[in-house]
């Protein structure tokens, strides 16, 4: 009853009447964005009706079709359909589903197109099957494996995110021994039953993607929240707030925690730097003139402490003076916070810039800008 | 016509050949002045000869294999596939080549890296297009307060010098290569580079990362002194500022700097009429944030990022030609106003972007915020250079 256009046409009519009615009762009530959708919805179930009625424009004869036998089934038309209207749908929406939509597109247009030409390229049909699969599985086979290895690292990466740092690595190390084992049990046993094979596959990804999906659902633990909502350079003030998460961040705080030029070190109350390059510990460091120079603060010492930077004072307004002072957070023994100084000026004599930490008398480095 | 074109080859070959005879090449890989050099020279040497050798036997082979089996019109000769002894040979010949190559290659750049003997540390800066040296305090070389230099890089010979170098603005590569290999400077980055030289003199050197319009120019020096001249180098780095006597030209000429230079370039010790002590600020008007210091600028011999030289072209010759006995002296004699370079420091300050290329273009400023990457042309008058020429000529 349904020619091979009309299918195409319906699914394209079927599918955008559920993003219509989607897209006006729950994503937006926009007029054009509905006009859009309705206009495609009324344009292709018209051709739909043509097609069927003109029966794909066919007078009745089979032409010189070299084939007998009928066409093959396909799914391709469907997706053809789905990619359209996911491209039409993402225009209103989103680029993400724009780019889906392409995706689909494309690959229905090139694998329907094959389809056809080998269909008709001679008489045997197995022969017309053999000579698409030669064309197209070299193509297929890498870009399934990759879709599908996309999909398991997609869901294995929502598993790691969602727990704990230390069950995401324990969950690592298990589903790797499980593939190892897999892989060992598949290559001594060659002769395992295919079923058995597909069926161990199949209920692994389910698996990962089923635990992925439920991983999303459940969001990102809540220390990524929080370092994804503070800025790594954010917390130079010197207020009462304390960050556990600042060091952290894996952006930002990658490349400044591999360049750390000093380390200052609370250790048993006592303050005492060390610089690359220098044997033993300082107690007083030259900082380069305008230039970041990065020091680690560690607090090996119990209790909560911050370290501050005095960096002298500068002009804000004639006359009008203000101090310049950057600090870590307040930071638990054990662990440890990045501060970056860019200092453009030296002290001015008598007054040397010093990193201190509050609550500590007679505790100072003495920071020299030549 | 063709014994004609020979002939010019041959000759173009033989003198680009014979110019890596040339003695007289401050920047010659082959003349290493120190033990790390040394180290990589004891590396380059043998491995060169072996690549030498081969790249010859590769190049006559292919030569002969060019010209005897050339096209004639001769039949298409025995077509075979495969040789597995021989193509087992020559794939072992150069992995065995390779993997001594490799262990000592390894053994040279561990023992580049080992710092833990270091005696000197010295912090090096690089901007567009000039090398900053800081000297942290280190009382066992009598540095009780911070040094600051540049252009040249002063060390005691026979002292394993740490250099800690870094960037402000793009990457840099400091390369003397008498002393050392290169290692780059990069922002944000401090970078362990050792130098150490065996005599007093001078060593030439060439930033090898390019790093824009006057990457060409960014040169510097390593200056040796003996330990006793070191010593007197730096007595004299902590000297006191002293302003130029009243009523001097050299005085006028300090009122000029106050108004002009000090915005980017700072003077240790300079104050101000009424007291307060003047400070630079080269980070509101140049990209990198750092202008060259210029205290005892007179001891030194070159500026503009050693692209000039101070000292006139005979007392220039009278230093770098001075044996490693006498050359102390002679560098610490610094720049009297016999010996300056008055034209290119004139020029300079007449116009200092006609003699290095640095951005001074207000048009092409927007996308640095309107700092300058370099010396601007500051306008000055004939008046205003020859009393800053006066007064640079105290700053020893």
């Amino acid at each position: 009853m349904f020619s091979t256009g009309s299918k195409y046409f319906f699914g394209i009519t079927f599918l955008g009447t559920i993003a219509f009615a989607i897209y006006m009762l729950l994503i937006s009530e926009s007029a054009i964005g509905g006009t859009a959708l309705f206009g495609l919805v009324g344009a292709t179930a018209l051709l739909t009706g043509l097609l069927l009625f003109t029966r794909d424009g066919s007078n009745g004869e089979e032409g010189v079709a070299a084939s007998a036998a009928a066409p093959t089934k396909s799914i391709w038309p469907l997706i053809a359909a789905v990619g359209t209207t996911l491209l039409l749908v993402g225009a209103i929406t989103s680029t993400v589903v724009t780019l889906l939509g392409v995706v689909l597109l494309l690959a229905a247009l090139v694998e329907w197109s094959v389809l056809s030409w080998s269909e008709r390229a001679s008489s045997d049909s197995a022969y017309n099957a053999s000579l698409r699969k030669r064309l197209l599985n070299p193509i297929e086979f890498p870009v399934l494996a990759a879709v599908g290895l996309g999909v398991v690292i997609l869901s294995f990466s929502r598993i790691t995110l969602a727990v704990n740092k230390s069950v995401g690595a324990i969950a690592f190390i298990v589903l790797g021994s499980l593939v190892l084992a897999a892989g060992v049990l598949f290559s001594v046993r060659p002769n395992l039953k295919r079923g058995l094979v597909s069926g161990i596959c199949v209920l692994g990804v389910v698996g990962i993607v089923a635990a992925g999906i439920a991983s999303a659902g459940v969001g990102i633990r809540e220390e990524l929240v929080l370092a994804k909502e503070e800025g790594h350079y954010m917390h130079q003030e010197c207020g009462a707030e304390k960050s556990e998460h600042f060091d952290k961040l894996p952006l930002e705080g990658v490349s400044a925690t591999a360049s750390v030029d000093t380390y200052i070190e609370l250790i048993d109350g006592k303050l005492v730097a060390s610089v690359q390059g220098f044997a033993g510990s300082q107690q007083s460091i030259t900082v380069p003139r305008s230039n970041p120079t990065n020091i680690l603060f560690r607090n090996k010492t119990e209790g909560e402490y911050r370290l501050v930077a005095n960096l002298g004072s500068k002009t804000v307004a004639d006359g009008v003076k203000e101090e310049v002072v950057h600090c870590t957070q307040l930071i638990e023994q054990g662990f440890e916070q990045l501060l970056t100084l860019n200092i453009p000026k030296p002290a001015e004599a008598g007054k040397p810039f010093t990193l201190t930490v509050p609550g500590l008398a007679g505790q100072s480095i003495e920071v020299i800008v030549p | 016509m063709r014994r004609r074109v020979v002939g010019v080859v041959s000759g173009i070959a033989s003198a680009l050949f014979l110019s890596g005879c040339a003695t007289n090449a401050p920047q010659d890989t082959w003349q290493p002045k120190g033990p790390n050099a040394e180290i990589i020279d004891n590396l380059q040497k043998p491995v060169f000869a072996v690549a030498g050798i081969i790249g010859v036997i590769v190049t006559v082979a292919v030569i002969i294999a060019v010209i005897r089996f050339r096209d004639k019109g001769q039949p298409i000769p025995h077509q075979s596939h495969g040789n597995p002894a021989l193509e087992i040979t020559l794939t072992i010949i150069p992995a065995l080549i390779l993997t001594v190559v490799g262990v000592f290659t390894f053994r040279t750049v561990f023992d580049l890296a080992k710092t833990s003997d270091t005696e000197m540390i010295i912090n090096v800066t690089g901007q567009q297009w000039w090398w900053e040296y800081d000297y942290p305090v280190q009382n066992e070389f009598g540095i009780t307060q911070p040094i600051i230099t540049s252009g040249q890089l002063v060390i005691p010979a026979g002292t394993k010098v740490l250099l800690r170098q870094t960037s402000r603005d793009v990457i840099h590569s400091y390369w003397i290569p008498a002393l050392n290999g290169k290692r780059d400077a990069v922002p944000g980055r401090v970078h362990l580079n050792r130098i150490e030289a065996d005599k007093p003199g001078i060593y030439a050197g060439q930033c090898t990362e390019f790093c824009g319009l006057s990457h060409a120019n960014m040169r510097m020096e390593a200056v040796a002194l003996s330990k006793a001249d070191f010593a007197k180098w730096v007595a004299n780095q902590l000297k006191p500022y002293t302003s130029p006597a009243e009523n001097t030209l050299a005085k006028e000429g300090e009122t000029v700097f106050m108004n002009q230079c000090v915005r980017c370039h700072q003077v240790n010790g300079m104050k101000r009429a009424d007291g307060t002590p003047v400070i630079a600020a080269p980070d509101e008007n140049i990209v990198s944030g750092a202008a060259p210091n210029l205290s005892h600028l007179m001891s030194r011999n070159t500026f503009a990022g050693a692209t000039f030289d101070l000292l006139n072209k005979s007392c220039r010759e009278d230093v770098w030609t001075a044996d490693s006995e006498s050359f102390g002296a002679k560098y610490l004699s610094g720049v009297s106003e016999d010996c300056l370079n008055q034209k290119d420091l004139r020029g300079w300050l007449r116009n200092a972007p006609a003699m290095k290329p640095m951005y001074a273009n207000p048009a092409l400023l927007t996308s640095t915020g309107g700092k300058y990457r370099g010396m601007p042309n500051l306008g000055l008058t004939e008046a205003d250079i020859e009393k800053l020429v006066a007064y640079l000529l105290t700053l020893k």
